[in-house]
């Protein structure tokens, strides 16, 4: 297609640059489906709770074990342009709930599959589009009768809620632990929003949740290799990777008075460019008394506070160290500004810039003890035992980096999804019951679809079984078997509610690990509401964004 | 085709020359080969492109404009049609994918013309004597004058721009938040600004008198760059929403001591400070040396450099100022006197959208706080108003909420959406939509869409054609027929029998231009296509309609590029650096 034919005698004419490769109409509608489905099936049998891991090679040799759907579509390099937009949208799911990226890929590969007959069939796409999003709206519709709201306060709830959306991650025996983890770090991070000020934010803001809860700030999750999983736990307080500045300074303190400071404890020039010409030899002794004096000062600022620790984002130097050391005060330096912020929520104080403007309110004293302690070969500062800590560590112990890195990634799913509950406390059954329950909804309110989106209408609805099949696929039952015979509770359910004119909730779905068909409400299976809805959502708006697309133009240069 | 030096008349020219009717045949496929590549793209039934560029960065589209740009077309003539394109999104903003078809077409027709013996340039006159007329007839006969706009029709036309886009399923909801953007940002135009304004419509879409009765009112006008397009991935399309009087900025907090939100209220509004100097530590500028004698003095050097930043700092806050934003930046020795003083401060910020915040809450962005006498002050006058400020986290990430602006204006759409190339379509679906509305606020003229003005066009230019005498008429001819390519186009693309509905389209434009049509069949002009159900119907009815300054404009622009291509009879590729 780079050149047109011209009229017969006039040889071709040259409009494109010839570098560029078309793809249009049907072949590209098909290429981009059939790119979907390969990316959807390369993750496939990471779904459920008997999932396998994939372990993926970079090229630089490095080992990544995970079954987290966006880690692995991050790794795996692909060229085509749909797969890519494909890959984007996990992320998309990543950021916003954290929790779901294996099946929104899946489900909108699937939603893509089931238009293929569609398009051979003649269906204009945009009719499609149109069915898919009618669709869409009626699956909302659905999710919203049967979803059940929860007590955010209610432990052995959220625990059993936690451990069904990360079931599938960790093996059976840290379960527990991680999971209280979770829960345990999330809420200490939870603080009502607004609590500042005292006044409520208008509720016209779709982003205005009542909680604020930011664990990539305050939460954050501490690595050390060595000792056993078990070990892990969640402090009621900081800790980092730091060692005292002078080995003489006392290393355990109840109570202990902390001072945050953002400012070097050693001398520095100024900013401008200042030259001192000196003309006699008095000048200079003057100048390097100066430089001591000058940190003397800020020392004795310091301990004119009392503080027992002093911890700074900048240096300190021998000279401030021995006065430290002198006044029995304990120093830290070259803290990372992240971690400061999370000392100074957790213990209550303010970090200083200058020490001559330091304050007694910016003295934290919310912390209960101070210890420093050894671990494998390194130093570890813990600030523990704080009041009503806003943010804490967790650390996690394990075998190896390669297992750590894998925990973490799963403790960060399961505080998600904590997250998720703290902001909108609904739930919905998983397992597949609420696939089931949307597919057989659709279904129902297909036949009521009148002229052609029906098709597309019913499509999705055949599309949602896709989650229950993976399901049972990925424990080795006979698919069909499990698959009818849940389809089939689930119709008569449906016959239930429409005689009985009211909707009844029916939350039957398939015991992941064992294959067999269970009520999720016995079982106790629960998923929150917005990761579920958040994937039907993404994974149908996709699928129409993909199938809108009738002409595939590549290689042409960057538009600046 | 290639004459270097053998073609008998002596000239050498290093290269490639093309002349006479080949230059033209080639040409005009080079436009219909642009032409073909968008023609797809048109109408409500119309799909997307994927563009994916050397490497490898994907963009899903459905705009002309935008498609035409991303392709690197190379040949000459097909060029002018891109920048046709690109000509018709600045000018109008809507209207590209069918300003390219229709110029095409003209220039197949007149190709054709030329190959039957006609002289080029009485093509082009015959174009023109047709395009004066199309106008002419336009404005007297199609053009609906709308005294009073209301939502509905601002609704409608907002709808149809977007039929044909990515946001097109979720019409109704989408030209609401359009229109209701537009409408928000609306002011007062200025004297300078009212007379050009005058000077569009006088020239585009009503009669003098009509202009003379327009100069009585207070013109608005509706400056779109006020609208603040953001756009985060997550969410689904429909969660998107419109802050009214609010603006946002993608920007956090330089500190997590501040607190999240500051709120006020319109008698007590929040008081914004918008920088464009660094809050650091002073520092000489490059080269300026400080010599001093006496030791002591540097040390006095060092504590006034940290003191210059701390007084321009308390100058700020002592005014009332709640939040600080700067395009540059703060030290973090500096973050204390804000965590304490309660200001939400952010550093970094994007200069142009700290200047358009500024207009919008009636502040000015301040460069330096010198004043005449040589003192540092900070003039009150440039703080911002609005009544809250308030910090929320949008996907993985934050922004700065500025609600209620006390200025001239502005709002913010936050766009959500699957990922980001259906954001990026999204946001050009929008553009679109907000042009639109911004034309008809402007001009408060409509005609109807759907191939219902190309009809109209088309017969009356043909009844028009045999009046004239000359050889003007065979051009006049095909200018008419060629109109009839976007409803054929729009048939097409949907999958139905173009030439029956376009058949049936103009018989019934035919019977409303009867010299003794009665009211009833008068009202036949507004017959359109419905590209759902394959019929046509009453567009006005049906609600769908377009600015007609835009499709004025639209008709000029074709025709115009039509005839610099079609004046072209000879071309020169010179060859390379041939000449060292």
């Amino acid at each position: 297609m780079q050149a047109m034919q011209g009229p017969p005698g006039y040889g071709p004419v040259m409009v494109l640059n010839q570098k560029t490769k078309r793809q249009t109409g049907r072949q590209a509608q098909l290429s981009n489906i059939s790119a979907a489905r390969a990316v959807a099936d390369i993750i496939r049998t990471t779904l459920g709770p008997r999932s396998m891991l994939k372990m993926l090679l970079d090229p630089m040799g490095g080992v990544v074990i995970t079954n987290d759907g966006n880690c692995i579509l991050r790794e795996v390099d692909v060229s085509h342009p749909t797969a890519k937009s494909m890959i984007e949208l996990s992320r998309a799911q990543d950021e916003e709930v954290g929790d779901g990226t294996t099946s929104v890929i899946i489900l909108a590969g699937e939603m893509l599959i089931l238009s293929e007959p569609l398009i051979h069939d003649n269906l204009h796409p945009t009719v499609i589009v149109q069915g898919y999003n009618k669709a869409l709206q009626e699956a909302l519709k659905i999710c919203e009768k049967l979803a059940l709201n929860v007590d955010i306060h209610d432990k052995d709830r959220m625990m059993k809620l936690v451990q069904s959306s990360i079931g599938t991650k960790f093996s059976s025996r840290w379960n527990d632990k991680m999971v209280e983890m979770a829960l345990q770090a999330v809420m200490t991070v939870a603080r009502p929003k607004g609590d500042k000020n005292g006044d409520k934010s208008s509720a016209s803001n779709p982003y205005n949740h009542k909680m604020e809860v930011d664990i990539k700030r305050y939460a954050k999750v501490e690595k050390i290799p060595g000792g056993e999983i078990s070990d892990s736990c969640v402090l009621k307080g900081v800790m980092f990777n730091k060692d005292t500045t002078h080995s003489k300074m006392r290393r355990r303190i109840e109570k202990p008075r902390i001072l945050l400071l953002d400012c070097p404890l050693e001398y520095k020039k100024g900013e401008s460019q200042t030259n001192v010409e000196i003309t006699n030899t008095d000048d200079w002794n003057t100048m390097l008394r100066m430089e001591e004096e000058y940190v003397e000062n800020m020392c004795m600022e310091i301990i004119a506070f009392q503080p027992d620790i002093v911890i700074t984002e900048k240096g300190v130097s021998d000279l401030a160290q021995h006065y430290l050391a002198k006044a029995n005060i304990t120093a830290f330096r070259r803290l990372r500004k992240t971690d400061n912020n999370r000392v100074a929520r957790a213990t209550g104080a303010t970090i200083v810039s200058r020490t001559d403007e330091i304050q007694e309110t910016d003295i934290g004293t919310e912390c209960g003890l101070f210890e420093m302690k050894k671990i494998g070969d390194e130093w570890f500062c813990f600030l523990d035992e704080c009041e009503d800590p806003k943010a804490c560590t967790i650390v996690l112990r394990g075998g190896s980096k390669d297992v750590l890195n894998e925990v973490e990634r799963n403790l960060h799913d399961a505080m998600e999804v904590v997250r998720n509950v703290v902001y909108d406390p609904k739930l919905l059954p998983g397992g597949g019951a609420t696939e089931m329950a949307v597919s057989m909804g659709l279904r129902r309110a297909g036949l009521k679809v009148e002229g052609v989106q029906q098709g597309p209408f019913l499509a999705v609805g055949e599309a949602m079984e896709v989650i229950p099949r993976t399901l049972a696929q990925n424990c080795g039952v006979s698919v069909i078997r499990t698959v009818t015979q849940l389809r089939a509770k689930h119709a008569s359910a449906c016959d239930g509610s429409e005689k009985s004119g009211e909707y009844q909730k029916y939350n039957w779905g398939i015991n992941g690990t064992t294959g067999e068909l269970v009520d999720m409400e016995e079982l106790g299976i629960w998923e929150p509401f917005s990761v579920k809805v958040q994937t039907i959502k993404t994974a149908i708006e996709s699928a129409c964004m993909i199938l809108r697309i009738d002409d595939i133009v590549s290689g042409s240069k960057k538009s600046i | 085709m290639s004459a270097p030096t053998a073609d008998g008349t002596g000239l050498f020219i290093q290269g490639q020359r093309e002349s006479g009717q080949d230059v033209r045949t080639g040409n005009v496929t080079a436009a219909l080969a642009v032409a073909n590549i968008v023609k797809t793209s048109l109408g409500p039934v119309g799909l997307d492109k994927m563009l994916v560029d050397d490497i490898g960065d994907v963009l899903i589209t459905n705009d002309g404009a935008t498609i035409l740009a991303q392709l690197e077309v190379e040949h000459p003539a097909a060029r002018v049609l891109v920048d046709l394109a690109q000509l018709q999104d600045s000018e109008v903003g809507d209207g590209t994918t069918s300003v390219v078809i229709v110029a095409s077409e003209l220039l197949r027709r007149s190709n054709e013309l030329v190959k039957s013996g006609i002289h080029p340039t009485t093509i082009i006159s015959g174009l023109r004597t047709a395009l004066k007329q199309a106008v002419k007839f336009l404005k007297k006969n199609m053009v609906m004058k709308v005294s009073e706009l209301n939502d509905d029709h601002l609704l409608m036309a907002a709808k149809t721009s977007m039929s044909s886009k990515i946001i097109g399923k979720e019409g109704e909801f989408f030209a609401q938040m359009a229109v209701d953007a537009v409408k928000s940002v609306g002011m007062k135009a200025t004297m300078a600004d009212a007379a050009g304004l005058e000077n569009m419509i006088h020239s585009a879409a009503s009669t003098s008198q009509d202009a003379k009765e327009g100069e009585k009112k207070v013109k608005m006008k509706y400056p779109l760059s006020a609208i603040h397009i953001l756009k985060a991935h997550g969410k689904s399309a429909l969660e998107s929403h419109f802050i009214k009087g609010g603006f946002a900025i993608n920007a956090m907090r330089a500190a997590q001591g501040m607190p999240t939100a500051v709120e006020g209220s319109v008698e007590e509004p929040i008081k914004i400070a918008f920088l464009d100097m660094n809050l650091q530590r002073h520092r000489m500028a490059m080269g300026v040396q400080v010599v001093v004698k006496d030791p002591a003095e540097i040390e006095n050097i060092k504590k006034r450099e940290m003191d210059i930043t701390k007084e321009r700092i308390t100058k700020i806050i002592e005014n009332g100022a709640k939040v600080v934003l700067t395009t540059k930046g703060v030290d973090d020795l500096c973050m204390k006197y804000f965590v304490e003083a309660g200001i939400i401060c952010a550093r970094r910020c994007n200069k142009d959208d700290l200047k358009r915040l500024a207009k919008a809450t009636g502040g000015k962005l301040v460069v330096t706080m010198a004043d005449m006498d040589g003192n540092e002050t900070f003039d009150p006058d440039c703080l911002g108003k609005c009544t809250a400020v308030r910090e929320e986290r949008i996907g993985d990430g934050e922004m700065l909420y500025v609600h209620g602006c006390q200025g001239s204006g502005a709002s913010t759409i936050v766009l959500r959406g699957a990922n980001e190339y259906m954001l990026d379509e999204m946001d050009r679906a929008l553009h679109d939509s907000l042009c639109v509305i911004k034309r008809m606020l402007e001009s408060s003229t409509l005609v109807c869409g759907g191939g219902a003005v190309e009809a109209a066009l088309s017969v009356h230019l043909e009844e028009y054609a045999t009046t004239l005498h000359t050889r003007e008429q065979l051009a006049i001819q095909e200018f008419a027929d060629a109109l009839l390519i976007i409803p054929k186009t729009l048939a097409v693309n949907a999958a139905k029998d173009s030439s029956e509905l376009v058949a049936k389209l103009r018989a019934s434009h035919a019977k409303s231009q009867k010299a003794d049509a009665t009211e009833e069949e008068k009202a036949l002009k507004n017959i359109g296509l419905d590209l759902v159900e394959g019929a046509i119907r009453d567009n006005l009815a049906a609600g769908v309609v377009e600015p007609a300054i835009s499709k004025i404009k639209s008709l000029r622009f074709a025709t115009e590029a039509a005839i610099t291509i079609l004046r072209i009879d000879d071309r020169i590729t010179l060859a390379k650096g041939q000449q060292q």
